[in-house]
Order: C-alpha cells, then sequence, then structure tokens
C-alpha cells in the first residue's frame, strides 16, 4: 500500500469520541479479560457474589470482612468479565491506492485512517482489536493495550490484496472497508462465511468523488490500475447517466447482501471529513446501549 | 505588392499536395487523453457504443493545413523589391539640389540616387550628374562631365551639400547642354524659389523624369532678438516639422541652455532662451539638435554678448582692498564681464554698456553731453551715492530721482532709529526672485523726494527698505537707463555690499544692458571662419570676398559671401544664412514626373522568414491545443505558453545589462530629459574609461536606472542630475534609495547649477532630500577621506569649479563611516563629458578642469569600492610625528600645489 496510515493522525481523529464499548449480546469466545461480564463466576474485576467457604478452597480467597459478620466463612468471587472482539479488514490493491486529485487522499488512505481510528477507540474501550489477514499467519495477531494501535498500523501497511482468508472467533464484529467497485462474487462468499459463524458487523464502502460523478469528457482512453484493463471511450459524457445508475444498482446490490448477512452498508466518499463516518461506525458498534 | 517575386518559385508546388495532406490529417485522431479509473468494470458492464476513433475536429484540420502551406509559402521566399538585374538601357541625368536644404539628410539623399542607378541603368551605362548649387569657387552649376554609371556611383560618395541656396536659373541654363533623351532622376530639396519656371522648363523636354520627393523639410534658425535675460528664437520651415531640441553651445561645444522647439502646425516655431547674464557672454552659436545643416547653427556676433562695464571713482584710493568705493564692484564683477577704467571720455570711446559711478558728480558740461548722449543710446549708467552726493543733492540731471538735501542717518549716535533691512523686491523690479538675506542692513542713504526727477519720468523703485524708503531707483532714458542705488558702493552706508546679494544685482544689471554692438559700417569685413554645408565651422573657400557689415541684412549666402564668421577677432560679426532668405515656401512637383518616395526604391523586403515565424508560433498553438485535448496539466499548458511568447515580450529599452553582476557597472538615475540622460550617460562613460585606464579598477559600460523598479544593489555608485522641475519619488522608490544608501551604496546628488542657483532646483533638491532619510552632512574638506582615495585633492570642479560639495558628517558608524550620499552642484557628469576623449592617456593636462575634474571622479570610483580603506591617511603626518621617523614640520603628504600626486598605489 503506498499510503501507511498513520496511527498518530487516528488517534487524534479517534480522540474526539468516547471510548468504544461494543454492544455484544454474546461476546466473542475468547478467554480474554474484558469489559463484557458474562454473568457467571469467573477472572474479571467487579463482585460477583460470596459463596460459603469449602474446604479445599484457597484460604487466600476467604473474604474476612465478610466471615466477620457470621460464624461462617465466606469466599469472595468476582464476575467473569471478557472482551469483544473486533475484527477489522481493509481493501488493498492499486485501485485503492488511487486518487483523482492531488488534493484528495487516496480511498486506501481514508479507508485506513477510519480503520486505525477506529481500532484506538475500541482498544481505549477495553476491546480487543484484530486485522483479518489474507491467510492465518497473521491469525494470533489479536491486539490489545497501549501499542497495539503502531503494530496494527504496520500490518495493515503490509497487508496485501485479496479477500480474507482467516476467519474471526464467533459472535466477533466485523467491518470490511473498500472501494465495492468490482463483481460481488468474492464479498458474497466472505459475507456468507462470516454470517455463519455468526459474526455481524458493518461493510463501508469508500469511494472517491469522481469514481461517483464521472467527471470526464471527450475521447478517454481509461486504464484500470494495477490491472491490464483498458478500454477506450470515444464521447464519456453521454456515458455519465448510465454510469452513475449502474453504481446506484451496485451499491444497492451490495447494500442487500449486507442485509442478508446480518451486516450495514455504510458510504464514504473522500472528498467529505473522516469524522462523520467515524461517528456513524462508533454508534452502529456501540448499539442501543 | 507588383514586385512580388520568390526565391524558390518551384516549391510553391508543394501546394498540391495539400489535398493529400487533408485526408492523412483528417484519417488520423489526435490520441486519446489516458485516465486511470478504477471504475472502469462498471463502465465496461455499459453497453459502449462511442469506441470508433473521433475525427480531427474542422479547426485543428485547418490550424494544420495552415501551417503547412505557411511553411511552403515562407520556404518559397517571397520578396518584394528583389533586386533585379538591371536593363542595359538609355542613358542616365541625375539632378540633384545640393544646397543648404538638403545636407540635413544628405546620405539619404545619395543613397536615393544610388539605389536609383543600381535599379535602373547597367554600370557601363553612359551618366552625367548637375549639382544645382554654385560650387565653392563661384562657378555657377555645370553638368558634370559624361562618364559610366560605376564611375557616378564612385563619385557620389565625396559629394557634400553647399552651406548656401541652389542655383535654379543657372541650373535650367544648364540643363539645356545636358544629352538629350537621357532619363532624368531630380532630387529636390524641396524649397520653392524665383526661378522655378525656367527650371521646369528646361527639365520638362526630358520626357522621363523621376522626381524623388517625401523628405522631411529643411529647418532654417532665423536671427535671434535678444531681451534683457532671454533669447528669442526662432526657426522657419517650408512645412511644420517635428519639434526639435535647440542647444545654445559655447566656443568650446558645451551645452548652456536648451529649450524645444513646437511647430503646432505652423511654419515656424518660436521659443525663449532664458539665460542668466553669466552664461550668456559665454554663447557662440546656437544649433538645432541632430541636424547637420547650414541653416540648423545660427553664429551669434558680439552684438549679443559683450558687455564692458566702466567702473569711474573719485580719487585715488578707490581700489584700495575692502575700503575703496569700487573695490565690492570689481569683486563682483570680475569674471563674468570685462571691466574698463581710465577717464570718462576714454570709456565712451572705447565703449562700455555699462557705467557704475560711484559717487561721482559730472561735472563737466561736455562729458555730462556725451554721457547723456551714451545713456540715450543704450548704455545703463549706474550711480552709488556717498559724501558727494549728500553734499549736492542734484549735481546734474544724470539721476532717476530727485535727492532731497542730505543723508539720513538710521544707527547714530543721536538717533532713535535702528540699521533698515530690505523689504522683498516688487514684482516689477528687475531683482524680482532674488532672495533677500535678512542680515543686511542699511545705515546711511540718500533719501529721494516723492516724484519724478525733472525730465526723466517713469521712475521705479527696485528695491525699498522695510519702511518704504527707496534703496535702489531707476528711470529709462532713451533707449538706456539711469539707476541709483541710495548706499556707497563700499561698505561704509551699508553692509550690502558684502553680502551674496549684490552680486547678483549687479549680474541682473549687467544683463539689463543692450550690450555692446559694433555699428555696422560700409567697410568690408573679411571672412574668418564660414559654415560648411554640414554646419561646421571651417576655413573659408576660394572664392569668399569681404562683407560690409550693413549688408549683412541684405545679402543672400552664396560662395563669395558664405555664412560665417566675418571680421577681426575682436570685432567679429556673424553673417548667417538666415538672415536675409526670403519666407521658406515648399516647391510643387515637377509636371509629367513620375513621384518616388526616398525609400521605395530601396531594399529589397523579403517575407520568408516571418512567414516561417507565423508557421512555428501556429504549430506551437497546435501544440497547446493537443495537450489541451489530451488532459494534460494546465501547469504543461502554461509553460508551453511561457515558452512560446516569452522570447516575444518586449524587452526594456534601457541597457540594463543581463547579469549586472558579472562586472562592475557606474550607474545613473534616469531623469526623463533625454539631452541630461544623455549628458550623464557620456560622462559616466568617459569616466569608466578614465577610470580603467588610470587604476586597476575595472568599470563596465555605465547604466541607467529606474530607482522605482530596477535593482540598485549592484551598483556601488549612483549620479543622480536633480532636474529644477524633477518629482519627489514616491514613497517605495524612497524606501528603496534609502536602503540602497543603508547597504553600502553611494548616491551622488548633482543639481547641476552652481553658476547661477536655481531656486527651483533647489527646491527640488530639498524635497528630495527631505523624503530621503540623508545623514547630517557637513562640506567637503581637505581632510575628508574622499579627497584622499586615489588622488590627493584640493579642488573638485565639474562644469563649475567652487561650489560647495557635502558629505555626511563622519560620526556615522554604521557604514564605517563612509557617507551614503555626496551633494554638489558642480555638474560633473558634464565636464566629464566634455573632457577631451584621450584625456586618460594623455597625463599633461595635470590642472586642467577637465583633468582635475575626471580625477575627482576617480576618488569617487574608489571611495565606493573602497570605503574608507584610506582613512589612515590623514593621520600619516601624526603617526609619522609620533614615530620620530619625521622631524616636526616635516612636509604634509598633500602637495602644496594643487592636487597633483597619485597617494599610493591603486587599491
Amino acid at each position: 500500500m503506498s499510503e501507511a496510515p498513520d496511527p498518530l493522525a487516528a488517534g487524534a481523529l479517534g480522540g474526539s469520541l468516547p471510548p468504544l464499548l461494543i454492544a455484544a449480546e454474546r461476546v466473542a469466545a475468547t478467554v480474554a479479560q474484558g469489559v463484557h461480564g458474562r454473568r457467571r463466576v469467573g477472572t474479571g474485576e467487579n463482585f460477583w457474589q460470596f459463596r460459603p467457604f469449602v474446604t479445599g478452597d484457597p484460604t487466600a480467597r476467604i473474604d474476612w470482612r465478610r466471615s466477620g459478620r457470621s460464624d461462617q466463612l465466606f469466599l469472595r468471587e468476582t464476575e467473569w468479565e471478557a472482551a469483544q472482539t473486533l475484527a477489522l479488514w481493509c481493501q488493498a490493491d492499486a485501485a485503492m491506492a488511487w486518487r483523482s486529485a492531488d488534493t484528495l487522499p487516496t480511498k486506501a488512505g481514508r479507508a485506513g485512517l477510519l480503520l486505525l481510528a477506529l481500532a484506538s477507540l475500541a482498544l481505549r474501550g477495553g476491546e480487543r482489536v484484530r486485522l483479518l489477514d489474507r491467510d492465518n499467519a497473521n491469525a494470533a495477531g489479536i491486539t490489545a493495550g497501549g501499542g497495539a494501535l503502531p503494530r496494527l498500523a504496520t500490518a495493515l501497511a503490509h497487508a496485501g490484496p485479496g479477500l480474507p482468508q482467516a476467519l474471526p472467533p464467533a459472535f466477533a464484529q466485523v467491518v470490511l472497508f473498500g472501494d465495492w467497485l468490482d463483481d460481488l462474487g468474492g464479498i458474497t462468499t466472505l459475507l456468507g462465511k462470516l454470517s455463519a459463524l455468526p459474526a455481524r458487523g458493518l461493510v463501508v464502502q469508500v469511494l472517491d468523488p469522481a469514481e461517483v460523478a464521472l467527471p470526464y469528457a471527450g475521447r478517454v482512453r481509461f486504464v484500470l490500475p494495477g490491472a491490464p484493463l483498458e478500454a477506450t471511450i470515444g464521447r464519456v459524457e453521454a456515458l455519465r447517466d448510465a454510469y452513475q445508475a449502474r453504481l446506484a444498482e451496485q451499491q444497492n446490490r451490495l447494500s442487500a447482501l449486507c442485509a442478508n448477512a446480518g451486516f450495514r452498508l455504510l458510504v464514504h466518499h473522500t472528498d467529505a471529513p473522516a469524522t462523520p463516518t467515524l461517528l456513524a461506525l462508533h454508534e452502529a458498534l456501540s448499539g442501543p446501549a | 505588392m507588383s514586385d512580388l517575386s520568390f526565391a524558390a518559385p518551384w516549391l510553391l508546388g508543394a501546394l498540391a499536395l495539400l489535398p493529400v495532406l487533408f485526408f492523412l490529417l483528417r484519417l488520423t485522431p489526435p490520441s486519446p487523453r489516458r485516465q486511470e479509473f478504477p471504475g472502469l468494470r462498471l463502465l465496461l458492464a455499459l453497453k459502449s457504443s462511442e469506441t470508433t476513433p473521433a475525427r480531427t475536429p474542422w479547426w485543428l484540420l485547418l490550424l494544420r493545413l495552415a501551417v503547412a502551406a505557411l511553411a511552403i509559402i515562407g520556404l518559397a521566399g517571397p520578396i518584394r523589391n528583389a533586386p533585379r538585374v538591371a536593363a542595359g538601357g538609355g542613358q542616365a541625368l541625375v539632378v540633384l539640389d545640393n544646397g543648404w536644404a538638403a545636407a540635413h539628410d544628405w546620405p539619404r539623399r545619395v543613397q536615393a540616387v544610388r539605389d536609383w542607378l543600381a535599379r535602373d541603368f547597367a554600370p557601363s551605362a553612359p551618366a552625367t550628374l548637375l549639382l544645382t548649387a554654385p560650387t565653392p569657387d563661384g562657378a555657377p552649376p555645370q553638368p558634370g562631365p559624361r562618364m559610366r554609371v560605376r564611375d557616378l556611383l564612385a563619385r557620389l560618395g565625396v559629394l557634400a551639400p553647399m552651406p548656401w541656396p541652389v542655383d535654379r536659373k543657372a541650373a535650367a541654363t544648364a540643363l539645356a547642354t545636358a544629352p538629350a533623351g537621357a532619363r532624368v532622376l531630380y532630387v529636390s530639396d524641396g524649397l520653392a524659389t524665383p526661378a522655378d519656371p525656367a527650371f521646369r522648363a528646361a527639365l520638362a523636354r526630358f520626357g522621363n523624369i523621376t522626381e524623388l520627393a517625401g523628405a522631411s523639410p529643411p529647418l532654417l534658425l532665423r536671427p535671434v532678438r535678444a531681451g534683457p535675460d532671454r533669447l528669442h528664437v526662432r526657426v522657419s520651415a517650408p512645412a511644420p516639422a517635428a519639434p526639435v531640441m535647440l542647444r545654445a553651445e559655447s566656443g568650446t561645444g558645451q551645452v548652456l541652455a536648451a529649450t524645444r522647439l513646437v511647430f503646432a502646425g505652423r511654419r515656424a516655431a518660436e521659443a525663449d532662451l532664458v539665460l542668466p547674464a553669466a552664461t550668456r557672454n559665454r554663447l557662440a552659436l546656437l544649433r538645432i539638435a541632430g541636424r547637420q545643416s547650414a541653416g540648423s547653427v545660427l553664429l551669434l556676433d558680439e552684438g549679443a554678448r559683450r558687455r564692458p562695464v566702466g567702473l569711474l571713482a573719485q580719487g585715488s584710493g578707490a581700489n584700495e582692498r575692502l575700503t575703496g568705493q569700487l573695490f565690492y564692484l570689481r569683486a563682483a564683477l570680475a569674471g563674468s564681464t570685462q571691466l574698463r577704467g581710465g577717464t570718462l571720455p576714454a570709456m565712451l570711446k572705447q565703449g562700455v554698456a555699462l557705467l557704475f559711478l560711484a559717487d561721482e558728480p559730472i561735472g563737466d558740461p561736455a562729458e555730462r553731453a556725451a554721457l547723456m548722449r551714451w545713456v540715450r543710446g543704450g548704455g545703463v549708467l549706474v550711480r552709488f551715492a556717498g559724501p558727494n552726493l549728500a553734499a549736492e543733492p542734484m549735481p546734474d540731471d544724470l539721476l532717476p530721482v530727485r535727492l532731497v538735501g542730505g543723508d539720513r542717518t538710521l544707527d547714530g549716535a543721536m538717533s532713535w532709529t535702528r540699521p533698515a533691512a530690505l523689504a522683498p523686491f516688487p514684482p516689477h523690479s528687475i531683482f524680482a526672485g532674488l532672495a533677500v538675506p535678512n542680515d543686511v542692513r542699511v545705515r546711511r542713504q540718500v533719501l529721494a523726494e516723492p516724484g519724478d526727477a525733472p525730465g526723466h519720468p517713469g521712475r521705479q523703485d527696485w528695491a525699498t527698505l522695510t519702511d518704504g524708503t527707496p534703496l535702489v531707483t531707476a528711470a529709462p532714458m532713451g533707449a538706456g537707463w539711469l539707476v541709483l542705488f541710495h548706499v556707497t558702493a563700499n561698505a561704509d552706508w551699508s553692509n550690502l555690499p558684502l553680502s551674496g546679494l549684490f552680486p547678483a544685482m549687479l549680474h541682473r544689471l549687467v544683463a539689463l544692458s543692450a550690450g555692446l554692438r559694433v555699428p555696422n559700417s560700409r567697410l568690408a569685413l573679411a571672412p574668418r571662419l564660414v559654415l560648411d554645408g554640414m554646419g561646421q565651422l571651417a576655413a573659408p573657400g576660394p572664392a569668399a570676398r569681404g562683407l560690409a557689415s550693413a549688408a549683412f541684412a541684405s545679402t543672400v549666402a552664396g560662395p563669395t559671401h558664405p555664412a560665417g564668421l566675418y571680421g577681426p577677432p575682436d570685432e567679429t560679426r556673424a553673417f548667417n544664412l538666415g538672415a536675409a532668405l526670403p519666407p521658406l515656401a515648399p516647391m510643387a512637383p515637377l509636371a509629367g514626373a513620375r513621384l518616388a518616395g526616398f525609400d521605395l526604391t530601396s531594399h529589397p523586403v523579403a517575407y520568408g522568414p516571418w512567414l516561417l515565424a507565423a508557421a512555428l508560433a501556429l504549430l506551437a498553438f497546435d501544440l497547446l491545443l493537443s495537450l489541451r485535448l489530451r488532459g494534460l496539466r494546465l501547469a504543461a499548458i502554461s509553460l508551453t505558453v511561457g515558452l512560446v511568447l516569452l522570447p516575444g515580450l518586449p524587452a526594456r529599452a534601457q541597457a540594463i545589462p543581463a547579469m549586472p553582476s558579472l562586472a562592475t557597472h557606474l550607474a545613473y538615475v534616469i531623469t526623463g530629459d533625454a539631452s541630461v540622460d544623455a549628458t550623464t550617460l557620456s560622462g559616466l562613460k568617459a569616466l569608466s574609461a578614465f577610470v580603467n585606464a588610470r587604476t586597476a579598477a575595472t568599470l563596465s559600460s555605465p547604466v541607467g536606472l529606474d530607482p522605482g523598479h530596477d535593482d540598485m544593489s549592484f551598483y556601488p555608485l549612483i549620479y543622480w542630475p536633480i532636474l529644477p522641475d524633477a518629482p519627489v519619488p514616491d514613497g517605495a522608490t524612497i524606501a528603496r534609495l534609502d536602503d540602497y544608501m543603508q547597504n553600502g551604496g553611494i548616491l551622488l546628488l548633482d543639481t547641476r547649477d552652481a553658476d547661477a542657483p536655481d531656486p527651483a532646483a533647489d527646491d527640488a533638491l530639498r524635497a528630495i532630500g527631505t523624503a530621503l532619510s540623508l545623514p547630517a552632512l557637513m562640506p567637503l574638506t581637505t581632510a575628508h577621506v574622499l579627497t584622499h582615495t586615489f588622488y590627493l585633492l584640493r579642488r573638485w570642479p565639474g562644469r563649475f569649479a567652487g561650489g560647495t560639495v557635502w558629505v555626511a558628517r563622519d560620526a556615522e558608524r554604521d557604514n564605517d563611516g563612509v557617507s551614503p550620499v555626496i551633494l554638489g552642484a558642480d555638474d560633473w557628469a558634464g565636464e566629464w563629458a566634455a573632457a577631451p576623449a584621450d584625456e586618460a592617456e594623455n597625463n599633461q593636462g595635470a590642472g586642467s578642469q577637465a583633468e582635475m575634474s575626471l580625477r575627482f571622479g576617480v576618488n569617487l570610483v574608489m571611495y565606493a569600492l573602497t570605503g574608507n580603506y584610506k582613512a589612515d591617511q590623514v593621520h600619516v603626518p601624526e603617526l609619522l610625528r609620533r614615530l620620530g621617523e619625521a622631524p616636526p614640520g616635516a612636509p604634509s603628504p598633500i602637495p602644496p600645489q594643487p592636487g597633483a600626486e597619485p597617494a599610493g598605489p591603486p587599491p
């Protein structure tokens, strides 16, 4: 990827929002310590119950203050609290590294910024963030804590093209960034696998304004970035309406696809500021609190 | 355009290929612009109907065809007036007016004749030349010998115009002997003469006549009318001409004054040439700038300039230093006028223009009568009061007022009054405009009775005291004036003679006098120097005879009496061409002649390069359009436009070097007055040459600057002549100049008016000086480092000598004590420009004003280049004394004679 997203910029962008606590009815099946109470006894910081001492219990766990009020010995037990896992993925190919004007960020740059900002929010909320990768090489790269964000940025900068093959743990929240201008076969398969896990989440379509408006005119030889595909079109302006209709249809199909898999589709344009989209992501992920 | 021909006509055949080119271009569309686009798959899914190659747009096609056509035609080389191989037929007769009126554009006329001969005749064809002006030996015009055209072409180069009018009557006679059947070229000087009908008839004998017309009209300077402080100049012409500059020159060629003559649609232009008294006596001739002709030079004789002054006083002590009656008069008038003494009859006989009588009653009736005759004839009698006049109020009737007996003492022991000051001069006074110093005090004076003196009506008070009593009174008498100063001519009664006002008042009086005209006589005066055809003074020709000055106004100049200076050196009279010539009228064109302009006969005009240039420009435009079609960046487009247009932008006309940092240049501020700028430029050129020859410094050619726009940081010294009407530069320019001075530059301001301080120039200098942030100034002395930087100087003259030069007081530390400004009025550039060209080589001129002026220039340049490097020279005597190397009283490094030796090795 030509333009590695800057974790500092992402942190600054995320700084304007409260930490993200992902709403989770069912937390991903991890053993990691987190903030999501599992309504049963386990490791955690919050008090869960006192239970009478049974022989064999370690004496160190006796709550002496509670035991002093009666003749019985009691043990203090805390609630099992687990972390939710946020799985992220960003399309990384030549088409994403494109921009229509020098004044705009590339799509990959903007998508990476959103991704890292979202990751920073989740990390601050105590959640675990994981980058979905093409293969499983990075499957253990579930990260949390202070140094997680730079590691994520590095991993993002070295991500290869193609849809992820590795899957997140069940009940994880998944956010997929991409332009989704290709045929939708790959995303259909991926969403099917994810919904079967089950995992829920969002699909973010990052588009350059030129991809929306098709602002060219005259005789133009179009080249697909990073692919040996090109076509010469005589009067581009004549095709503009048809192209925009075709794009709307693509978005409708994608939206329907997402709805089937329990995902939501967000569309972001690179000429718009990143904050509203980040806010929408935050709201969608934190859910009805 | 009938003369249009092609150098390579067969190339035009390529035009036939244009239709082929048309089809080729039409089938080859411009290549499409390339655009990366990730949404291409979506586009491909659309049904694309627009994939056929586009045709070239019709306008681009037209443009390219035009480029091709222009290139083909340009390469074929169209030429107008292509040199033709001359047809050999016929013989030529050239009739050439070579009088004074043809002189100003003589080379053009000769070139026109050359062109005509070369165009229409074979080199070996027979040709005859007839010059219509009389020859210098007095012979009337004769047809020249028959010669071949090529010999005539060679002879044309040595022909010169004559300083007198043409003689068409004799020319008509001469035409009768010319070979008939010749083809005639007549080059007229454009002036009608009474003999024109006969001349026309004589020319009409030849059938085939070409007349060249369209030359600029000749200009003729008419005699001047002299006023008290000005010369009224008139120039006549046969037709309204373009404005010209008139220069008043001294005998050595210095320009003393200049004015602009505008014709305003009339056939004459008039102007007043204002000349201060001091410069007027140096006036030798008037010349129309840029014209070489006997008609554009007006010689002035002594009638226009000689004003000897007689001084008369009683007693032997009249010339005593500081106390004598005549001492202050002599001091004030010496140098600018010729002073005469002796007895009254002797002086009157010798001829004086003014007579100063210092308290001298005229007792002898015969002398009184002679004096009265002299005044009535134009003399100016200036008298000063004194004890004699106070004792005898009306000694004679040669006083402008009646005097009251006795004198008025304003400062006596018994008086309550205090010495009176001068009131400002009234506007009708000849002294009007002189500044009155406020320290002039009058202690005693004689008093005038109210009303006119008997026999002299028209009394005028030219100067009064602040209480209204007259100090200088005057009355006209005949053509002359009676003037009375009511105080003594020495400092007994007032301190007026001690003030600077006194010489200025006396100069006004001298200018008032009509001057001494050598009377016209019937005695023939021998020609001494005569004008040649180009308006230069030369020795008289073989036919020149003497001419009585009484006949000057009625004699038309000719070979026997050429215009010039007549008579012995001390009584020279000027005889001018314009004195007796009839009014100038344009000559009508010849009937039946073919009229041709001077330039139509000449110089082929090749259009090929222009067409090729147009093709290139269109090609660049085409490139631009193609780039635009392919959607290349705006930057690329503007770069192309810049590349195409930049070389065509008009460069600033000034000779600012492309890289002024590569050499050291002197610079000057362009004032806008063409003559001043030209003088400054040539002065700086002369100084640069002098510096290059005498010192190790190497200066390149001087540069004219506009301080508002040009970068001044490259120039160590900027010369700035301040004109009286110089505007104060705007704030930005002032800031730039301040910046220049603060960063080590030196401004040399010169008002160029040390001889006759011009209040307007002083005002301009004051205004500019106030706007600039100048340091405190002090007069330049020999102690200043500026007088040691190369030569040891005690004088720093320019065209004028003795003016005070101001430099910064050296306490300023921020610029190494180097003065950022040098201020003076001596017109150095004028003197440098006038210095002989070989001054640098010829070291003999030490002591001459030009040499000293150039040496000061060298010191200026060295000062600008080395700053205070030589400042320690000032302390050398003291250092040597302290070291004990030299006994006390060792000679100072400044040699006693006025500056001569170089101060040391050039820095």
